[in-house]
């Protein structure tokens, strides 16, 4: 590794401190990546080389290594909480604001407290009315009564009344009621004014005020902590079932792979699909909807049996390769085209490849809707394919797992011996998960050589990804070394793929927040 | 019910008894039950519009949260707008929605619906195909509009051409409602109409 690069990261380290400083800066990555280039190297620094960081010289290491690297951090509900009262009290210390105000204002500017402080400083007038927490009209005097309620019609004395900034009198009773309707329906941070037209939104002091049953309360702040998860830039919950992790996370651009340390869910931070490299968050969005959409057609496909080529006998998939060999007359065939695996195994892997009928006549609509059809049929049935020996390859690594067990305690070695096989059906997974999305990537891909060398490129990882697969499933009786060539060739194969066709396109974090 | 939205109603009721609305005959409101759930609204087409001369009936079902949460209304009437369904009658009106206030009263409710049939909102459509038309073919809108006015709300406006096409429909067999739609969603081309029903 060279010097230059590797000290310059000391003077720019990735820690969460640093970034958390420059919110807001979509451009943090880039401007890091450039002074590595540039850097200066007058030995001042030098003394710190010494003492190593790991966390950071990992970092180097894997954004060389592996194109999907992201750096992000996985955090509890109750450090996130930590993280945005630290908002709270900076701004409301800052601009001596009641906390209550600071978190309607952060909730409005996507927790950027810096541009508030800078905006309040100018005019302060301005902030709380983009807050809506003021009427940018002045107020009209008694612009509602405060001799009879206009919502519940009844008379209770002047001092029963509320209204927020607007002037907007109600009475408690209705604002109790209004709040509790509200929070019932999940509305938290954007209640607002009971007024016609009137878009005041109620502060939480305002609100607590009003409501007192206990648990309805704490339904308030338990909504208001997701809203303010969601308003969050940097922030954006786990979608696994019942997960309660949190990401962090400084750009919101491209497919970006954050892993979930409670329920190990792949989800791209950027837009909350999961994880979809190397294809992009709008095209991974349309593939799905279409998916959705045309289920039914797609439906046939689905099936787990099919007959062997060759001798006809009916075979059922039962592992993730897709390299099957019939167990009645040992004929190798693709499961996906059901042809001979012999014209898989050469440089020139056809199967992946979608072939345009050069003879479609272009002036038939239907024709044109058939082929149509069937190209998406192509790519989807892939898809679908590597979906499922996705799932499969999940029972081959829970089986791997008790079999290493077994060994281990009947004396044959310990884990570290075994420790390739494991890692072997787990590099599998990693490439088969990339494959699958290989595929929406292709489908909209535009006819050229582009295109050519994407597929060429998504052909040889099949390739390499089926010998793995075939060799993890017979990995105990699998030569050692050459299993770990096999896992080699295909990490290669898949990191070259994604480092050619891996784009994080230069939109701003707050544009892109879904 | 709620106390306090069976007291909003009936305050309403006498509020819009009282208006001038009502004496001048463009809205009305009627109680269905005596628990105050339930009301039925009536509006009058507003002039120089294809609903003019009809008169529409509004089913309004008040929620046990009332007025906290908006009051459920749907066309009884069957129209041709691109804000309400030619088929349910549902309305999409921002009001009815997250535009609702508690401030709101049943008389601004029945007002903003009749000013919404005076100027419709293709871009915030309720019903696709009749908010295509309207940015498409305004003329064959209108014509559409004022012949579902004539046959199900009243309306002055016959169109003979429309009524012989319909009548086509029905001696094929089929249900009148569902041949004036199809009709109505084909540009009133018979072929088109007839062959989507049958296929
Ligand atoms: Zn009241
Ligand atoms: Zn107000
Ligand atoms: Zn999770
Ligand atoms: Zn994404
Ligand atoms: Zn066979
Ligand atoms: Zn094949």
């Amino acid at each position: 590794m060279n010097c230059d690069q590797f000290y310059s990261v000391f003077r720019h380290p990735y820690s969460i401190t640093n970034l958390a400083s420059v919110q807001n800066n979509t451009s943090n990555k880039m401007s890091a990546e450039s002074d590595m280039e540039y850097s200066d190297n007058d030995g001042d620094d030098y003394d710190y080389y010494g003492e190593q960081d790991d966390c950071d010289m990992e970092a180097v290491d894997r954004t060389k290594s592996d194109p999907e690297y992201f750096l992000y951090t996985c955090l509890r509900v109750e450090e996130v909480e930590k993280l945005l009262n630290e908002s709270i009290e900076l701004l409301s210390n800052s601009l001596q604001i009641t906390p209550s105000l600071a978190k309607v204002t952060l909730h409005a500017y996507e927790w950027n407290a810096q541009e508030i402080i800078n905006k309040y400083k100018e005019n302060a007038n301005e902030v709380l009315v983009y807050s809506r927490v003021k009427s940018r009209s002045p107020v009209l005097q008694a612009s509602t009564s405060r001799s009879s309620c206009a919502v519940c019609a009844n008379t209770p004395p002047m001092h029963k009344y509320s209204a927020l900034a607007c002037g907007h009198y109600f009475c408690n009773d209705c604002w109790a009621m209004h709040f509790e309707v509200q929070i019932m329906q999940g509305v938290s941070n954007t209640i607002t004014c009971m007024a016609q037209d009137c878009e005041l939104r109620a502060p939480e002091d305002f609100v607590l005020s009003h409501v007192t049953k206990p648990n309805l309360r704490e339904r308030y702040q338990q909504f208001m902590f997701k809203d303010h998860v969601k308003s969050h830039p940097e922030l954006r919950f786990c979608p696994g079932p019942n997960c309660q992790w949190i990401f962090r996370a400084w750009t919101r651009e491209g497919a970006r792979r954050v892993e979930c340390q409670g329920c190990e869910l792949l989800t791209c931070f950027s837009c909350g699909a999961p994880h979809h490299a190397p294809t992009d968050c709008p095209t991974i969005r349309r593939w799905l909807t279409k998916c959705a959409d045309d289920s039914e057609t797609a439906n046939y496909i689905s099936a787990h049996t099919k007959d062997c080529p060759k001798c006809q006998i009916c075979i059922e998939k039962n592992g993730g390769c897709n390299h099957m060999q019939c167990g009645a007359c040992r004929h190798d065939f693709c499961w996906v085209c059901l042809g001979d695996w012999k014209s898989h195994g050469s440089e020139y892997y056809e199967c992946s490849r979608y072939k345009e009928d050069p003879n479609m006549s272009s002036d038939s609509q239907h024709a044109q809707a058939r082929e149509a059809l069937k190209k998406y049929l192509h790519y989807y049935e892939r898809w679908e394919n590597h979906a499922r020996s996705l799932k499969l390859e999940e029972q081959t690594l829970a089986s791997l797992k008790s079999r290493i067990n077994q060994k281990v305690m009947a004396g044959e070695g310990t884990w570290i011996d075994w420790q390739y096989l494991w890692d072997s059906a787990k590099l599998l997974k990693r490439c088969r998960y990339t494959l699958q999305y290989t595929y929406p990537f292709a489908y909209y891909m535009d006819n050229g050589p582009r295109k050519e060398l994407f597929e060429y490129q998504q052909a040889q990882l099949e390739a390499e990804i089926e010998n793995l697969s075939w060799k993890v499933e017979r990995a105990e009786t699998t030569d050692r070394g050459d299993l770990e060539n096999q896992m080699d060739i295909a990490e290669k194969r898949r990191t070259t793929l994604l480092k050619d066709f891996l784009e994080f396109h230069t939109t701003t974090a707050s544009s892109s927040k879904v | 019910m709620a106390n306090i939205a069976a007291k909003r109603i009936k305050r309403e009721f006498k509020e819009v008894m009282k208006s001038e609305e009502v004496a001048g005959g463009s809205i009305k409101l009627e109680l269905i039950n005596d628990s105050w759930t339930e009301l039925q609204g009536e509006i009058a087409g507003p002039p120089d519009t294809p609903y003019e001369g009809g008169t529409f009936l509004l089913e309004i079902k008040v929620p046990e949260t009332y007025p906290f949460n908006p009051p459920k209304i749907r066309f009884m009437t069957k129209i041709w707008h691109p804000n309400v369904s030619s088929v349910t009658g549902a309305i999409c009106l921002d009001i009815l929605k997250d535009q609702w206030a508690a401030a709101l009263t049943l008389r601004t409710v029945l007002l903003s619906i009749q000013a919404l049939l005076s100027a419709a909102e293709p871009n915030d459509p309720q019903d696709a195909v009749v908010a295509k038309q309207y940015r498409e073919d305004i003329r064959l809108f209108n014509l559409t509009a004022s012949h579902w006015t004539n046959v199900y709300a009243g309306g002055p406006t016959v169109i003979w051409e429309f009524n012989q096409k319909v009548q086509v429909l029905i001696e094929m067999g089929i249900d009148e409602d569902q041949a004036r739609v199809a009709l109505s969603t084909f540009e009133w081309e018979i072929e088109r109409a007839t062959e989507h029903l049958f296929s």
